[in-house]
């Protein structure tokens, strides 16, 4: 069973732990827990850890420099799904500078944070070896656009910001980790929404000409995504992170 | 806002300026009127009795004068003994009154006690001359012919040089009346001003401590009052933010105790009534922050964008929401304000009707309409403005059992004012409910 996927749930809450851990165990994954930072390192320190769940306020040290200085360390290709107070605040603070890969505002539905769960693991395992865990700067460059990975939304070529929903952001994000590469729908689904794809499922199409949409790209000579029949979708434009364009 | 109270018009006594201006101006100009009417009495006086003085002896020189003229030459004489005030005239008074003036017998006394009391009337009459009212005195020679004294009734005369002077006095005092009360209302108006831009969200200046001691002491009162509101509003958020914290603990242990337990109508139950709890407290922190708003920066936006991606959400939970017209420039605002009052009022919108219809209207050059409308019950007119006081809720129609908080309103109200926009609600002819928030566009250039 050592093939079994290592989850740290970190909370200040015991109860909270227990329950996570309880329900995430029974959906087939290993746990471990910590009440705070400290116990979070010695954990972190003896074993390979695939995704921490933080939670934002803790005491002491809070969930905000806990992410910081895990990104700032050997440990900068974990993934961090950050727990927040709330939805305003998952608002406020993704613009910070802490680069959690996902958010989930307290409180929330167990199925929430399992499919979560799954999506950015599915997500990190399917990053190309050169992109893996080398998040040095938050944008991500394509055309004259830029995503910002931390606030969450496009910028265009003119500077205007253009919001994003988050299933929006998920696959912009996932289709911008591997371009020139046709990704099925089954596989889209997987890796945004942490869910296997039902045949009649036509969400993944609505999530596509939406962001369209947003990139006012156009379907019959689209400059950014583009349909492959029968198979799924490439993102056909090239993309880079380019280090110092805009502030 | 619409629904402030203005006065139609104000009248002068209505502002501490024209009451202070009357107070005084009324003030300063009667006790000048008293003074000058005194000064004119007591220049009355003294004529009076330097004239009294004067007409006695005059008279007895006169009638001296005609007793030695032969009594055919007296009348060739009386030009070159009368004077500027009285006359003299060979007859006896026309009549003697019954009801001799105070004046004319004060005469009669000065003639008496220098001619001697045989030669003057027994009283002096007032007659009516040719030149206004006079005062007749009958006198008697020495070979016992009568000559009457004719007296012009004293005048007032005030010179046009007094009137002027009098005038520019009264303007002076006008003018400092104006001044004095200038500088008392003054302090007040930049009190008024202040008060009137208070915004706690920003680190203002403090009003100027400076001027007379009482301003002094008002301004400083003033900036003490700013400070220990800011304080009371900081010590709300922050009592609000513990609570919720300390509430969202329990909360996520409920709700994933509920998620382990076996599926069941028990189960779906708990997960609503958990869902709502927590949107209690979420709303009530989201109003504590809302007076915070105009922190938030502001930026250049894809208005569409951003409202499409809401209505896409709403789509996607199962709610016939639509989204018309659109906005071909970027809009200036904060985003997440914005998003929040929309997102508010399609709430509403979805939650009384269960459908909603988004409207971009542009009405000026420089002003859009962003418009939610729903085909619900509405509100009843006369509860319209009080719907968006918080914790208000219309009774029956949109009642507690829809859920809800009655803090969804009152914090779109308060966000907008975060935008400089406003707020309005009215009921649609067709029926249903119509929220408009106006905003003023400074195209991103």
């Amino acid at each position: 069973m050592t093939s079994l996927e290592h989850i740290l749930v970190v909370d200040d809450d015991r109860d909270i732990r227990q329950l996570v851990s309880e329900y995430l165990s029974g959906n087939g994954y290993r746990v471990s827990v910590a009440a705070n930072g400290s116990e979070m390192r010695k954990v972190m320190s003896d074993t390979r850890v695939d995704l921490v769940v933080l939670d934002l306020m803790l005491p002491g040290e809070d969930g905000l420099s806990l992410c910081r200085d895990l990104r700032a360390r050997d440990a900068a290709h974990v993934p961090v799904l950050m727990l927040t107070a709330r939805r305003e605040e998952t608002d406020r603070i993704v613009g910070l500078e802490m680069g959690a890969d996902d958010y989930l505002a307290k409180p929330f539905a167990a199925r929430e944070l399992l499919a979560r769960i799954r999506a950015v693991l599915r997500r990190t395992r399917m990053l190309p070896p050169n992109l893996q865990g080398a998040e040095t700067t938050p944008f991500i460059d394509f055309d004259d656009w830029r995503l910002d990975t931390l606030a969450r939304h496009l910028v265009d070529p003119e500077g205007t910001m253009v919001a994003l929903t988050g299933g929006e952001f998920r696959m912009l994000r996932v289709l911008l980790d591997h371009p020139q590469r046709v990704l099925t729908r089954d596989q889209l689904l997987n890796l945004t929404q942490g869910r296997d794809a039902d045949p009649f499922d036509r969400s993944i199409d609505l999530l596509i000409s939406r962001l369209r949409q947003r990139l006012r790209d156009d379907a019959r000579e689209p400059r950014f995504i583009k349909t492959v029949r029968s198979e799924g979708y490439v993102f056909c434009a090239s993309v880079g992170p380019a280090p110092e364009r805009r502030p | 806002m619409a629904f402030g109270l203005q006065a139609p018009w104000r009248r002068p006594w209505d502002s501490l300026f024209g009451r202070l201006a009357v107070i005084l101006f009324c003030g300063l100009a009667l006790a000048h009127a008293l003074t000058v009417g005194w000064v004119l009495f007591e220049r009355a006086q003294l004529g009076r009795s330097l004239m009294l003085a004067y007409v006695g002896r005059d008279v007895a020189a006169a009638l001296a004068i005609l007793d030695r003229v032969p009594a055919e030459e007296r009348g060739a004489w009386l030009p070159r003994i009368e004077r500027q005030d009285y006359r003299y005239v060979l007859a006896a008074p026309a009549a003697a009154s019954h009801d001799e003036p105070d004046l004319a017998r004060v005469i009669r006394e000065a003639v008496a006690s220098t001619v001697g009391a045989s030669r003057v009337g027994a009283a002096a009459g007032i007659t009516q001359g040719d030149r206004g009212e006079q005062i007749e005195l009958g006198l008697l020679l020495h070979d016992a012919s009568p000559v009457t004294l004719q007296l012009n009734r004293p005048k007032l005369r005030i010179s046009t040089t007094t009137v002027t002077l009098l005038c520019l006095q009264l303007l002076v005092l006008g003018l400092v009346t104006w001044l004095a009360v200038r500088a008392a209302v003054r302090p007040l108006r930049r009190l008024a001003v202040a008060a009137d831009g208070l915004d706690l969200n920003r680190p203002a200046r403090p009003l100027a401590e400076i001027g007379p001691t009482e301003v002094v002491r008002a301004a400083r009162a003033f900036n003490a009052m700013r400070r220990r509101v800011a304080a009371h509003l900081a010590e709300r958020l922050y009592i609000l933010a513990a609570v919720s914290h300390d509430l969202r603990t329990p909360i996520t242990r409920m709700r994933l105790r509920a998620d382990l337990l076996g599926a069941g109508p028990l189960r779906d139950k708990l997960q609503a009534d958990l869902i709502e709890l927590d949107a209690l407290v979420e709303e009530g922190v989201a109003y504590a922050r809302s007076a915070q708003a105009s922190a938030e920066a502001v930026r250049a936006i894809d208005l569409n964008a951003l409202l499409d991606g809401l209505v896409c959400d709403y789509v996607d939970a199962g709610h016939p929401v639509r989204l018309k017209g659109s906005l071909a420039v970027p809009l200036r605002t904060r985003p997440l304000a914005l998003k929040r009052i929309v997102t508010n009022l399609l709430d509403n919108a979805v939650k009384f009707s269960g459908a909603a219809e988004l409207l971009i209207e542009q009405t000026q050059p420089d002003a859009i309409d962003i418009v939610v409308r729903d085909s619900g019950p509405g509100i009843p007119e006369g509860e319209l403005g009080a719907v968006l006081q918080p914790f208000y809720r219309v009774e029956p129609s949109r009642n507690r059992d829809s859920g809800g908080t009655g803090l969804g309103l009152a914090i779109a109200q308060e966000l907008a004012g975060a935008l400089e926009g406003t707020l309005s609600l009215s009921n649609r002819a067709s029926g249903g409910l119509e929220a408009r928030l106006s905003l003023h566009i400074a195209t991103a250039s």
